[in-house]
């Protein structure tokens, strides 16, 4: 026993000072400022970055905080979904629809005080098209570019190999970002951008910290600093909010949860829709599941309305194709299959499995939604005969063995980005969905002529639902709480940014 | 006082075999199906209640209870059939052997069982068998420390002496000698480690480490039950409970077994 006693001082020391630790962080923490003080605002958030560069990292974290609020793009996307001019401050298109001119507001600048020249955005989009070191998401997003051209200062030119509809619309997104060319080589760890924020600091599992930028070409926003808070666990991101210490929670994961939040004269809670389809995806490489009676039997199975129930607090909605309801070819496809357990078990007679079928679900363990989605999925096709393996690996080894290897039998993520119905097109992507018919309309449906593209994506849209090409369990939405003082966030998600543009606190 | 340890101890841990039995031939629902609302209060027919997804909690329990008891089965007693051979080893081999060895449990003993499974789980995936090995493995150690130890001490006696003398083989003395010697503290720290290996189990499950989703374990359970606390705060009670109860029963057994056995043990364990 005596041994014990120095052991039980030392643990009772490092309680001191952990204890301290957390007196400081406590102290740090901003607290409500007086007049004069700065406005502060702290955001909850649970995806944080993978770095500062969003050319390079993936993941949807990188944007989530500097598209739109450090770093700015010709165009944007509005809170409708739609395109609007942003640092260009208009464009015209040539009448083939292959060559976009971009005039450029003049009055545009960089935080470091540079102006935003034609030479400036040539090299930015020269980057993202072509850098070694570019993720291969952004630069497919420039794939349809030939060339792109300073005309004058203020002027830029970029011809497409052929016409794209798409191409503006992902130019609004992380491809289409203009850096400032002083600060093209240390992006890594110090964004340069023209937006009305900067960034200061960021500490790694804790913050991101934005702070004002003062000279901003454009309207000031009406905060000073801005935290991105990071949280492992949603629920103590909950109790953070409860406790005063954030003003704003980005994304409730937890919906189940969002009646600790319904004190209106404290809370307000803004219900919106987001570009996120959780997608139960199947590998069509599966000698079963490439059949369409089994396809189509897995989603008469499943009862979509009750996974949303018992999986995401009954927030949510069924949309039944690729499509969330803020891109203008929206369709309410979900009654395409209706939940009826005995047609799915006819339908899998049909294909000659009325033996029974089994099948492996592999799914992500840090998405909050996948594996109590993938139980539920277990359980309801158990019932009509297909017995279902749940296996649950970490985020990295997903995206090695499932999104690049293609070994799984059917898997569950939200697919976030927009407009990535597109996806289906691609045979090589890890769902290895392979119709010519479908991606022949994709394809007119970018090159035709614009008028056009809305009849043609809603055609595409019937097509993957018809074709089962996957189950769509359901979008997520767009939970934001705020605290009564906070104003001006956008009500749906329709990009990657979480824009802080318009944001404002009155306390 | 040690009478009660052990009683208390071993009803819980009978409580729980005996629901284990139960649930081997029978449980009240599909433990995995969804047969009820959601979210229902404990009542008729389900007892406990149900679930967030609808599942009848009380045949969850039943079910999970099965896999920690299995879990704690095969981990400790294959960490207790490497340890024990090696720490008697250390015990009675020369000097800078049982060094060699007993440095060699410390260090594995730094390797919590959790940081062995995120280990493991990136190497080869999250599975049951994953929690197994790295509790196992963790929990190797712990035996061969304790087999050492009391290795030590028999060895000083005098009819190990004698046995020596008489030119016993050493594997001969070890098995008839050393090892009748030392199984009290060994069954001691095999319960203590049941306990532990249960509380690791579900704290694996807990984390995501463990069974997929579609195995009900107590840790699985806790998990699910987080998101739902403001809802139904007593879905979380249960596996709690469960788990509580289970590891405090394991340990109040070892704890008084040690005690009713030699109270100078204490001073090895």
């Amino acid at each position: 026993m005596e041994s014990r006693r120095p052991r039980r001082l030392v643990a009772a020391w490092l309680c001191l000072m952990a204890a301290a630790a957390l007196a400081l962080t406590a102290c740090s923490s901003p607290e409500t400022p007086a007049a004069g003080q700065p406005v502060v605002l702290s955001i909850g958030a649970t995806l944080e970055p993978e770095g500062l560069d969003p050319a390079v990292v993936n993941g949807a974290g990188t944007p989530f905080v500097l598209l739109y609020n450090v770093y700015e793009t010709l165009v944007r996307i509005d809170g409708e979904g739609a395109v609007r001019p942003l640092l260009a401050r208009d464009y015209s298109t040539s009448d083939d629809g292959t060559v976009y001119t971009f005039n450029l507001d003049s009055s545009a600048k960089f935080s470091s005080g540079a102006p935003v020249t034609a030479d400036a955005v040539v090299e930015s989009l020269e980057r993202a098209r072509s850098a070694e070191n570019v993720t291969s998401q952004i630069k497919s997003k420039m794939e349809p570019v030939a060339s792109i051209t300073a005309a004058d200062d203020d002027t830029v030119e970029v011809t497409l190999t052929r016409p794209s509809n798409q191409w503006l619309y992902n130019l609004a997104g992380p491809a289409g970002i203009i850096y400032d060319p002083e600060g093209m080589d240390t992006l890594a760890d110090q964004p340069a951008g023209s937006g009305p924020f900067q960034f200061e600091e960021w500490q790694t599992g804790q913050y991101v910290k934005l702070v004002q930028n003062d000279d901003y070409w454009g309207t000031d926003t009406r905060v000073d600093e801005v935290f991105f808070r990071y949280y492992a666990d949603p629920n103590a991101m909950n109790t953070a909010m409860l406790s005063g210490q954030l003003d704003i929670i980005s994304n409730l994961t937890v919906p189940q949860s969002i009646d600790q939040f319904s004190d209106t004269d404290k809370f307000t809670v803004t219900e919106g829709t987001t570009d996120g389809e959780v997608v139960l995806g199947f590998n069509h490489d599966n000698e079963a599941l490439a059949k369409l009676p089994v396809r189509q039997a897995i989603n008469h199975a499943i009862d979509r309305q009750a996974l949303v129930d018992a999986v995401w607090g009954g927030k949510g909605k069924l949309i039944g194709s690729m499509v969330p309801p803020t891109d203008p070819w929206f369709e309410d496809l979900s009654d395409t299959y209706p939940f009826d357990q005995a047609k799915a078990k006819a339908l899998l007679q049909e294909a000659g499995y009325e033996s029974g079928l089994s099948l492996r679900l592999r799914v992500p363990n840090t998405v909050p939604y996948a594996p109590t989605a993938a139980r539920f999925v277990a359980a309801q096709l158990a019932e009509v005969g297909i017995t279902v393996q749940v296996d649950e690996l970490d985020f990295a080894s997903w995206l090695k063995e499932v999104y690049s290897a293609g070994d799984y039998d059917m898997s569950i993520i939200a697919h976030v980005e927009p407009r990535d119905i597109s996806n289906f097109a691609n045979p090589e992507y890890y769902w290895h969905y392979d119709n010519p018919d479908f991606a022949a309309l994709i394809q007119d449906a970018d090159e035709g002529p614009a008028d056009e593209q809305v009849s043609l994506m809603k055609d595409a849209a019937q097509m993957l639902a018809d074709d089962a090409a996957a189950d769509w369990l359901f979008l997520l939405p767009n939970l934001v709480i705020t605290t009564k003082e906070v104003s001006g966030l956008q009500k749906n998600a329709t990009s990657l940014a979480f824009d802080l543009t318009t944001v404002a606190t009155n306390r | 006082m040690r009478r009660a340890n052990v009683v208390v101890g071993g009803t819980l841990i009978a409580a729980i075999v005996l629901l284990v039995l139960i649930g081997l031939v029978w449980t009240p629902f599909n433990p995995t199906a969804i047969s009820g609302p959601r979210l229902a209060p404990p009542g008729w027919p389900h007892v406990l209640g149900t679930d967030g997804q609808g599942s009848d909690i009380a045949s969850r329990i039943i079910s999970g209870a099965k896999l920690a008891l299995l879990v704690g089965v095969i981990s400790v007693s294959a960490a207790a059939l490497i340890g024990v051979p090696v720490g008697i080893l250390a015990g009675m081999s020369q000097r800078w052997v049982s060094a060699i060895l007993a440095r060699g449990a410390d260090i594995l003993y730094g390797f919590p069982a959790l940081l062995l499974a995120i280990l493991f789980a990136a190497a080869v995936g999250g599975s049951t068998w994953t929690a197994v090995m790295a509790i196992g493995i963790a929990t190797i150690p712990v035996f061969v420390r304790i087999a050492r130890a009391a290795t030590l001490q028999v060895m000083s006696q005098t009819f190990i002496e004698a046995a020596r003398l008489s030119a016993t083989p050493p594997l001969q003395v070890a098995w008839r000698h050393v090892l009748p010697n030392i199984a009290p503290v060994l069954g001691v720290q095999a319960s203590v480690s049941f306990g532990l290996a249960i509380l690791a189990e579900a704290g694996l499950s807990y984390l995501g480490l463990g069974s997929g989703s579609d195995v009900p374990t107590w840790g699985r359970m806790l998990r699910e039950a987080q998101n739902e606390l403001f809802n139904a705060p007593l879905v979380a009670l249960w596996p709690g409970l469960a788990i509580a109860m289970a590891t405090m029963g394991f340990n109040l057994l070892g704890d008084g077994l040690r005690d009713l056995l030699d109270p100078k043990l204490r001073e090895i364990a």
